[in-house]
Formats: C-alpha cells, sequence, structure tokens
C-alpha cells in the first residue's frame, strides 16, 4: 500500500462576517491523498472548494479562522503547530499552493529572484544567494523558463510565463503535497495541457509528492487525476476514483453535475458546468437535513430532517477491484439511487437541468 | 438599485453627510422666513459690532413700564463691568508705588480692589519715581470711580426752546423686560466690516455658494462624463485628441487658469452665475480620465457587443449599456465636483477675483472682506471663523457622502 | 532599457508641449477679453491714480507690450522674445519695479515655503495612511474622520484656525508677515531665527492639510494592496508578514508618487491662498497685490511662473518615477 502524503480528518474552517456571524465554508471534510496519486475537487462556484485549498495549508488569517480537524502531512499533525511554526517548516516545504490568479499572484515591482530569495529565506536564512540562484535556474530549465526570467519583474511576463513562474516559485522547496486552485482557467487549451503537463513531470521527476486540483471543470479532472471529490455547500458530497465518478455517480448532486456536461472528449472546452436550478443554501444557516435537499428531484419528507452522514459502499468495479474508496453523502441506499437513475432513462435528463 | 439604495441609506457616514447638507439647505430656505430683509443691508453703522442681543435704548429709556428688582449684587457688577483693565492697571500703579507688596493686589477682584484703594489712596501724596503726567492719571482715575459709585438717578430731560425740562428719571434698580420693548435685534454672530448682519448674510451666502458648487459640478460632471464616455467609447483620433486636452489641463493648475479667465472677464459681467461657468470648465478633466478609464474596460462586454450587432446608436448605447455601470462612480464624482466648486469659489474670492456682485452674498467674499479689513487683527472673530467652519462643514458633509458611497460601492474599504 | 527610453522620451516631449500650451493660454487668454483690451486695462488701472508718471508709463508700458497695431503671430514673437530675456514688463502697482524683480524675490518666500511642506506633508501622509490601513479598527476610525475634516477644509482655512489659536489665543507666534517689520532682510542670524519664527504658522496650515489628503489617499491605495492576490501567495509561501507588509506599502506608494505629480496644480493653488491669511512675502501675496492693483503684467507673470513651477516639479517627480516603478517600464511596450 502507497504512503499517505496528506491525510484529512474532520476539518472545520469558518469565515467571520464583519457582523460576526460564523459561516462554516468547509465542514468535517475528510480525505486523504497517496504518495504520486492526483486529487481532484470538484463543485459550483462558491461551494467551498477554493476555500478547503486554503485551509489545508495550515495557516489561517482573517477572515478565515481554524475551527477543529485534523490535517496530518506525511505522517505529521500540523493542526496543533503555532502559526509560526506552519509558516517555517510546512508552506511551501511541506505543502504548497498555486493561486487561482496565477497571473497576479507575483509581487509587480520586485524582481522574480529577489521573490524567491524571501520564499527561501523565509525558511532557511543561511542559504546564499547564489546556491538560491543555481537552483532557480535549474527548476526555471525544467519548466522551460529562459533564466533571464529571474531578473525580470513580473509584469514583464507574457501570461504564460507569468503561470510557469508560480508553478516553479510554488515548487521550489519540493513539496509533498501541492494544491493548484484552478490551475488553467485564464489559459487557453493548449497552454492548459501544457502546464498541466510540466506539474506531473516535477511530480515524476520527485519534486513534489502528489498533487491536487481543484476547479470546476470537470473534464480536466476526468483527464488528469485519479480520484475526484465532489463538494455542495462546505461539504464532501460524493468521493470516488475519476471514472467512477464520471460514468457511474451516486449522488443526485454528483449526478446532475455529471449529467449536465458531456461526456469529456479530450479537450472539450465548452463542457462546462451547467447550472442545477435553484441555489444552493445560504451558510449562514445551513439546513438542519440534507444541504441539497431543496434542490434535489428525488427529495423526500425525511432528507429535510435527519442528518446525513457520509458512508462508505463497496462493490466490485469492472475489473473486481472492491471500491473501498468510495463515499457518498444521502439518505437513499446506493442500489435504490441507481435503480432510479435507470428507471429515468437516458444520460442526459437524469437529474440535470434541461439547459 | 433598491438593494443599492438600501445600503446607501444604512451606511451611517452617507446618512450622517446627507443630513448635515440637508439642514444646511432648509437653513438657507427658513431662515429668511424667520428673521426677514435683505441680507446685504447695512444695519449698523461702524465695523464689527460684537455678537449679541442690541436693545434700543431710546426704547428702554421711553417705556412706560418700568420694574424695581433690587438685586444685592447688582452695584457690583456695575462697576466690575464699567471699571476697564487699563483703569485697574492705573490703581495698581500706585499702589505698587505707595509700598504694597504685589501679591496683596488682586485685580480681578474688584470689591476687594475697591476696599483697599478706599483706605490708601492719598491724592495729596507725592512719589519720586511717579511722573506727574502719571499722577494726574491717578487723580482723574479716582474720580471716575467717585463718580461710579454713587448711584443717583440719570435725569431725563426733553428740549423746547432751548430749555431743559426733567421729564423723568431712571433710577439705579429700575428694570425693563426686553420682550416689551419695541426695537430689539438679536446679532448672533455681530456685523462686518460694513455693518451687516453676520448671521443673516452667512447662511443667505451658504446658498449662494451652495448654487456656485451645483452649478459649477453639474457642468464639471456633464462636460467630463461626456468627453469620457466619447473618447472610451469611440476611441481612435476622437480618443486621442480629447486625452491630449484632457493630459493638457491636468498638468497645468486649474488654479491658474481660473485667475487668468476670471481676471479676464470685465468686472461687470462677472456675476454668480459666471464664476460657477468658469470653476465648472476648469474642473471637468478628473471626470474624463476616470470616465474613460472605465468606459475602455467596459466596451467590449458581452451586453456593449450585443447592442451594438444590435444596431442600436451611438447614443443609446452610451446611455442604455454604459452609463448604468458607471453610475456609481459619476454620481461619487458629482458630489465631489460640487465640495471642491465651493472650496474654488472661496480661494478666487480671497484674491478678490470672486463674483463681483452687491445683490448676492458668497462665503467666500465674506472671507474676502473680513481679511481685507484684517477683522483677524482686529479680534473680530465672529466676521470670519464661522465662515471657516461652515465652509468645513459644507466640505466635510460632502467628503462623509462620498466615503461612505465608497464603502457600499466598495466592499473591501469597509472598516 | 528600451522601455526606459520610451517613458523618458515621452515625458520629455510632453514636458515642452504642456510648458508650450501654458505660454500660449498666459498669452491668448487675457487677449480674448472683449473689446480693446489696451483701454479695458488702462481705465481699470489708471482710475484713481494720481501718479502723471507712472500713468504715462502704464500707457505706454500697454502700447509696447501688447503693440495691438500688429498681427498676433507678431505679437506672440514679441511675448515669447520678452519672456526668454526674462523680461516680464514693468509693475504698475509698484512702480518702478520690474515684474521680474517682484517675482523673484516672492518666489523664493513660496518656494522656501511650499516645497518642505510638501514633501514632509507626502512622508508623514504616507506613513499615517498606511499606518491606518495596517491597524484598522479603532486608529483607522479616529483618523479617517479627521482626515476627512481637514483635508475638506481649504489651507485658508485651517490658517485661520491656527492663527486664532497660537497667534491670537495662546500669542505664541506672530499674525503676519515672512518676518519682522523691524527687520531689514540681510544674512544675519536675527533675520534668519526671525524668518523661522514667522515660518511656523504658514508652514503649519499647508502641510497639515497636505498630510490629511495623502492620507486618505494611502489609506484606500494600502487596503486595496493589501487584498492583491500576491499578498495571499506571499504569505502561503510562508513569507513573514513583516515582510509582505514592507512589499505592500512599497507599492502602495508609489502610485501616490506620481498622484503627487498630478495633484500638485491644487495643492500649490490652495497654498498661495493661504499664504495672503499670514500676509507672507510670497507668490500668493503678490497675485492678490497684482488683483487689488490691476496689475496685469504682476499677474501674468506671476501665473506663468507658477504655471512653470508646477509643471517643472510634475516632470521631475515623473522622472524620478520612472526609475523607481518597473510597472512603468512594463507600460511602455504596449
Amino acid at each position: 500500500m502507497a504512503k499517505k502524503m496528506l491525510e484529512v480528518k474532520d476539518l472545520t474552517t469558518k469565515y467571520i462576517t464583519r457582523f460576526r456571524e460564523n459561516i462554516y465554508a468547509v465542514d468535517h471534510v475528510s480525505f486523504e491523498v497517496e504518495e504520486g496519486k492526483t486529487l481532484g475537487i470538484a463543485g459550483e462556484s462558491g461551494c467551498g472548494k477554493s476555500t478547503l485549498a486554503l485551509s489545508l495549508m495550515g495557516y489561517y488569517f482573517p477572515p478565515l479562522y481554524y475551527s477543529g480537524g485534523e490535517i496530518t502531512i506525511d505522517g505529521r499533525n500540523i493542526s496543533g503547530l503555532k502559526p509560526d511554526d506552519v509558516r517555517k517548516s510546512i508552506l511551501g516545504t511541506e505543502i504548497a499552493y498555486i493561486p487561482q490568479a496565477a497571473m497576479n499572484a507575483l509581487n509587480p515591482t520586485a524582481k522574480i529572484i529577489r521573490f524567491i530569495e524571501d520564499v527561501i529565506h523565509a525558511h532557511d536564512p543561511k542559504k546564499t544567494k547564489k546556491d538560491i540562484y543555481d537552483l532557480a535556474k535549474e527548476r526555471f530549465e525544467i519548466l522551460n523558463l529562459p533564466s533571464d526570467v529571474l531578473q525580470k519583474h513580473s509584469v514583464e511576463l507574457s501570461g504564460g510565463m507569468k503561470q510557469r513562474t508560480v508553478i516553479a516559485i510554488s515548487t521550489i522547496l519540493s513539496p509533498k503535497v501541492l494544491i493548484a486552485d484552478e490551475p488553467s482557467s485564464a489559459l487557453d487549451v493548449t497552454s492548459q495541457k501544457l502546464v498541466i503537463k510540466m506539474m506531473y513531470d516535477l511530480m515524476n521527476m520527485g519534486y513534489i509528492k502528489s498533487m491536487i486540483f481543484i476547479t470546476h471543470e470537470l473534464p480536466l479532472l476526468y483527464n488528469v487525476t485519479d480520484d475526484i471529490m465532489v463538494m455542495y455547500a462546505g461539504q464532501i458530497v460524493e468521493s470516488g476514483s475519476a471514472r467512477q465518478m464520471v460514468f457511474d455517480p451516486v449522488h443526485p448532486y454528483s449526478k446532475g453535475l455529471m449529467d449536465s456536461i458531456i461526456v469529456p472528449e479530450e479537450g472539450t472546452r465548452d463542457a462546462k458546468l451547467t447550472a442545477i436550478p435553484g441555489t444552493p443554501p445560504n451558510l449562514k444557516d445551513p439546513p438542519k437535513g440534507c444541504r441539497f435537499a431543496d434542490r434535489c428531484k428525488y427529495v423526500m419528507p425525511l432528507c429535510q430532517t435527519s442528518f446525513v452522514t457520509m458512508r462508505r459502499f463497496g462493490e466490485l468495479d469492472d475489473d473486481g477491484n472492491a471500491e473501498s474508496q468510495r463515499r457518498y453523502r444521502c439518505i437513499v441506499p446506493v442500489h435504490e439511487l441507481k435503480e432510479t437513475f435507470k428507471r429515468e432513462g437516458g444520460l442526459r435528463n437524469t437529474g440535470g437541468a434541461a439547459i | 438599485m433598491k438593494n443599492t439604495l438600501r445600503q446607501i441609506a444604512h451606511s451611517p457616514k452617507f446618512m450622517i453627510g446627507f443630513c448635515m447638507i440637508l439642514l444646511m439647505v432648509l437653513s438657507v430656505f427658513i431662515y429668511p422666513l424667520i428673521v426677514p430683509g435683505n441680507p446685504l443691508e447695512m444695519i449698523g453703522l461702524g465695523t464689527f459690532f460684537r455678537p449679541g442681543t442690541y436693545v434700543s435704548v431710546y426704547d428702554s429709556v421711553s417705556t412706560d413700564k418700568r420694574y424695581v428688582i433690587k438685586l444685592s449684587d447688582a452695584a457690583e457688577k456695575r462697576l466690575a463691568s464699567k471699571l476697564a483693565p487699563e483703569d485697574r492697571e492705573v490703581m495698581k500703579t500706585w499702589l505698587l508705588a505707595f509700598g504694597l507688596p504685589e501679591e496683596s493686589i488682586d485685580l480681578e477682584n474688584t470689591e476687594e480692589l475697591l476696599q483697599l484703594w478706599r483706605n490708601t489712596y492719598d491724592p495729596e501724596l507725592r512719589f519720586d519715581n511717579m511722573t506727574t503726567a502719571v499722577r494726574k492719571h491717578v487723580q482723574r482715575t479716582d474720580a471716575k470711580l467717585d463718580s461710579l459709585l454713587t448711584d443717583t438717578d440719570i435725569i431725563i430731560a426733553s428740549e423746547t426752546d432751548g430749555t431743559l425740562t426733567q421729564s423723568g428719571a431712571v433710577g439705579a434698580n429700575d428694570y425693563v423686560n426686553v420682550s416689551e420693548i419695541a426695537n430689539v435685534r438679536v446679532l448672533p454672530l455681530g456685523t462686518d466690516n460694513f455693518g451687516r448682519d453676520v448671521l443673516k448674510e452667512m447662511i443667505s451666502a451658504l446658498g449662494t455658494s451652495l448654487l456656485i458648487g451645483l452649478i459649477a459640478g453639474t457642468i464639471a460632471t456633464v462636460f467630463g462624463l461626456a468627453l469620457g464616455l466619447l473618447a472610451g467609447y469611440v476611441g481612435g483620433i476622437v480618443d486621442d485628441i480629447i486625452m491630449f486636452v484632457t493630459n493638457l489641463f491636468t498638468v497645468i493648475p486649474s488654479f491658474v487658469l481660473l485667475i487668468l479667465i476670471s481676471f479676464s472677464i470685465s468686472q461687470t459681467q462677472r456675476g454668480t452665475v459666471t464664476v460657477a461657468v468658469v470653476i465648472g470648465l476648469t474642473s471637468w478633466v478628473w471626470t474624463t480620465r476616470s470616465v474613460r478609464a472605465q468606459v475602455v474596460s467596459l466596451r467590449n462586454r458581452d451586453h456593449v457587443n450585443l447592442s451594438k450587432l444590435s444596431g442600436h446608436s451611438l447614443p443609446r448605447i452610451l446611455v442604455a449599456d454604459i452609463l448604468p455601470y458607471i453610475a456609481s462612480y459619476v454620481i461619487m464624482a458629482f458630489i465631489l465636483q460640487i465640495s471642491s466648486g465651493i472650496l474654488a469659489e472661496a480661494q478666487l474670492s480671497m484674491l478678490g477675483l470672486g463674483p463681483r456682485t452687491t445683490t448676492t452674498p458668497t462665503l467666500g467674499l465674506m472671507m474676502y472682506w473680513a481679511m481685507l479689513y484684517t477683522a483677524h487683527i482686529n479680534g473680530a472673530w465672529w466676521a470670519y471663523f464661522p465662515i471657516v467652519v461652515l465652509i468645513a462643514c459644507v466640505s466635510f458633509s460632502l467628503n462623509l457622502m462620498n466615503t461612505g458611497l465608497d464603502q457600499v460601492f466598495n466592499p473591501q474599504l469597509r472598516g | 532599457m528600451k522601455g526606459y527610453r520610451k517613458y523618458f522620451g515621452k515625458k520629455i516631449l510632453w514636458f515642452f508641449i504642456t510648458l508650450f500650451f501654458a505660454v500660449v493660454l498666459n498669452f491668448v487668454l487675457p487677449r480674448l477679453m472683449p473689446g480693446d483690451p489696451v483701454a479695458n486695462i488702462t481705465a481699470r488701472i489708471t482710475a484713481g491714480m494720481s501718479n502723471v508718471t507712472a500713468t504715462q508709463a502704464i500707457y505706454n508700458e500697454y502700447i509696447k507690450k501688447f503693440g495691438t497695431d500688429q498681427p498676433m503671430p507678431v505679437q506672440f514673437v514679441r511675448y515669447i522674445g520678452n519672456l526668454l530675456r526674462g523680461d516680464f514688463g514693468q509693475s504698475f502697482s509698484q512702480y518702478p519695479r520690474t515684474v521680474g524683480d517682484i517675482l523673484a524675490s516672492s518666489m523664493a518666500w513660496t518656494v522656501g515655503l511650499q516645497l518642505p511642506a510638501i514633501v514632509t506633508g507626502w512622508i508623514i501622509g504616507n506613513i499615517l495612511g498606511a499606518i491606518a490601513a495596517y491597524i484598522r479598527k479603532g486608529f483607522d476610525k479616529v483618523l479617517l474622520p479627521i482626515s476627512l475634516m481637514i483635508s475638506g477644509l481649504p489651507a485658508f482655512g485651517l490658517a485661520i484656525i491656527l492663527l486664532m489659536v497660537f497667534g491670537l489665543g495662546l500669542r505664541v507666534l506672530p499674525l503676519q508677515g515672512g518676518y519682522a517689520q523691524s527687520l531689514i532682510p540681510a544674512f544675519s542670524l536675527t533675520f534668519f531665527k526671525s524668518v523661522i519664527y514667522h515660518y511656523w504658522l504658514p508652514f503649519l496650515s499647508i502641510v497639515i492639510i497636505f498630510i490629511g489628503g495623502q492620507a486618505i489617499g494611502m489609506r484606500s491605495m494600502s487596503i486595496y494592496e493589501l487584498n492583491a492576490d500576491y499578498v495571499k501567495y506571499s504569505r502561503f509561501m510562508g513569507i513573514k508578514d513583516s515582510k509582505i507588509v514592507g512589499y505592500v506599502f512599497r507599492n502602495a506608494m508609489l502610485p501616490q508618487i506620481s498622484g503627487l505629480a498630478l495633484s500638485l496644480g491644487t495643492m500649490v493653488g490652495g497654498a498661495l491662498v493661504a499664504e495672503i491669511i499670514f500676509n507672507y512675502p510670497g507668490l500668493g501675496t503678490t497675485i492678490l497685490g497684482g488683483i487689488t492693483g490691476s496689475d496685469y503684467p504682476l499677474i501674468s507673470g506671476a501665473t506663468l511662473i507658477i504655471t512653470i513651477m508646477v509643471l517643472t516639479t510634475s516632470f521631475i517627480i515623473d522622472i524620478v518615477y520612472g526609475f523607481i516603478d518597473p510597472r512603468v517600464k512594463a507600460a511602455q511596450y504596449d
């Protein structure tokens, strides 16, 4: 069995608004990522997936606050650490982050090499400028970046170059987990593929050990990740292997998501998520029962009142392996859901919106 | 839209500013109803009358209703008010020369000072270190004291054919009730150098200044908005020309243009409206710049392109598809322009280039005259300080409204 | 290097274009007066003047100065020629002094007053604004309304308040003038002391207004920068907050520099009026005197000098800014 790189247990984080309200944007999230694996997290915008990315770093600043749960990276529990220890010994070295807007992620008035020096000195103040330069140059070469980029300011770089520069900087300390939030949303299809290929190259060369992709573009996840997790209103509603999640979703919400896209062909960019009717619940005051109940077309009275837990289910998949990793959050048993889906008929007219 | 309005109404900063402005506008309309008359009427003969209640002496003396009120401290108060600080100094000089220690002389305590004076003063005494002039001065002061201390009635006489006949007398304990006096004028802020009621003039001036701000602000905003929309949306050569002119007038100080233009307009034509128009025409550049920048970012939005494809006319696209997106900004710019228009008038007037009018006062002109007659050196604070406070209040409340709007429109600025 | 060269080239070209237009405006505006400008001006000036020599000089001066018998282009060439020789003409209100002579002395006072005030106000205002943005909460709640109140006040208003408090109330500082009236300007310690003593009130009234305006601008700019994406990214790369605050303030401060170049004209205008309150011997008081005395050449010369000073300062600020903000260089590649 492969080594667990990241293990998250009941992680809960909240935003505190200026009216002193608590909004639990990440609510008891648990999952794990093994060495060499890639996890995709999908969901509509506002479902808490970007907040989950921030929460995984273990480093919180207002308005986001830690509320409960544990994060273990490569066997080391980081939840109890002091913020400054997290900053020094975890960020960048154990877990690193590529922000959603990589275009604006670099300080516009500092040279790239200065920023890299600041990053490395934040963890290892003794490292000489020469060593830093050599390291940066080596990594930049892997990502096909000319070394004179190091002497430039971010404003002088093109969009694609900035993206790669951010990847190079995020991975320069060889983190065990790399989280990429919408890594490709601003790029065209070709550069998008290139960027993802580069991240895989970095993983194959051992500079990073595992990856988490966060995106609303399901086709991307299907093509590049091993496992997929679907989030709704701050909670995980279903998780499983990429293949299972796309072809055999069991939760009505994931079913709706998957059905609302055409079966992903490689690089079909128009196949974005289409909306399921209705809006997610307000997390200021989440529903007592199932959070998806108001939008679910299979809703029953019990859904509104009873708290729904995450359940595992294991059947044999096509290859005959036990699906021990599959989990879903619904009170209806798996076989009943599947029967219902089957009765509803073809792929296009199940839970999804008719858009 | 409704939601935005509700948010604005819930912004304390905006509401405080708005209420302050509303209060000022209301007072401009209501105050003339309470105190009617021409605000520029020179009612006082003389400059800078102190603030206070002015009671007609003639009416007080000739009134039939007179009351006798006995107050134990009346005499002392009267004396204290009449014994000028200079007189007290003179008394002190003599007492010191007489040989009394300085700490035994308390100039503030009138009763004790008088007691001391009565006990020690001797007009016959001469001191070597006191000149005759000073000695005479002391004697005159003493005589004045004597006359102050007698509380005999003041005889009122009327003259007929060169002979005086007593028609009445005013006793030391006679009082009149102010509400029964026919002519009483309250001058809460005194009078200015021309003898005009400062408060009345100031409130009228506030109206004029707000009007100037409104005219200047409207012109600047309309002009700036139109140019900004054109430059941003049409682009090309139109954009180049407009931006060239805009950049030019951004760096050439508008203050200098104001002076040159105002000076070039002949004196007689420089009325309130002219000055407002000139101010408006020299302050549109900032609006143009920002409107253009925002229009450029809106130009290629989907809904604008759709409108273009539908064959809508240029004015229609500008008004229906672009204006709503920059409306919040334009409103804020307008408020700011009003406030800077009022300040510009004040500054221009301070230089003597304000509205050349004898019929309407402005805040700037009031400041100009107060400074010209060195009110600050004469100690006539009421002629200029309330005006500065008022100008500050106007621009503070407008700025406050703007900050409130800013926080509604740009939530990240919220504290 | 190409980007910088383009930027500086543009700025230098722009400086000369604006200078040219400023001069043209200065030349044209008074000539646009309805009616015969010479008759207008001389009528205005000579009204109430008893000095025959001066009246004659004014008349001659105007004939020479305006040369209305000549066509406009010839007049303009003559005007430029005079300017280049530093000849601003003859003052009417302070006859027989020349305008150049009057301006030279008042300019020194104005520059001596405003330059230190602008620099000090800019530095203190930016520090306060940055602190307000960083701390928010209580400090921000106090500082913002105060700044709003102050920056809403015209400089002359604050001048009067300071004058009332320190000059009339506490009687610790003098009411007016640039130096004691009993002194004659000279390089002596007594004179220098007197200048410093008279400097405080005008200086403070200008500086405090500048601080208010700058603090508000810097506060919004810093709040904007604190929410920028690079701040979040730098934090997640483990960089210390103190270092990130350094990035933020540098980035927020830079636009404040170019903003200074743009708002300089307004600031200087306000400060000139504040001079009047103290009867400070600078350009503001000179302009007031010129306007009161309908001294056209003096006004024209003073406004031109102010324009040139503002344009030159903005130009220098722009050039310095080009060296320290790399964003400028990148913008030139577009």
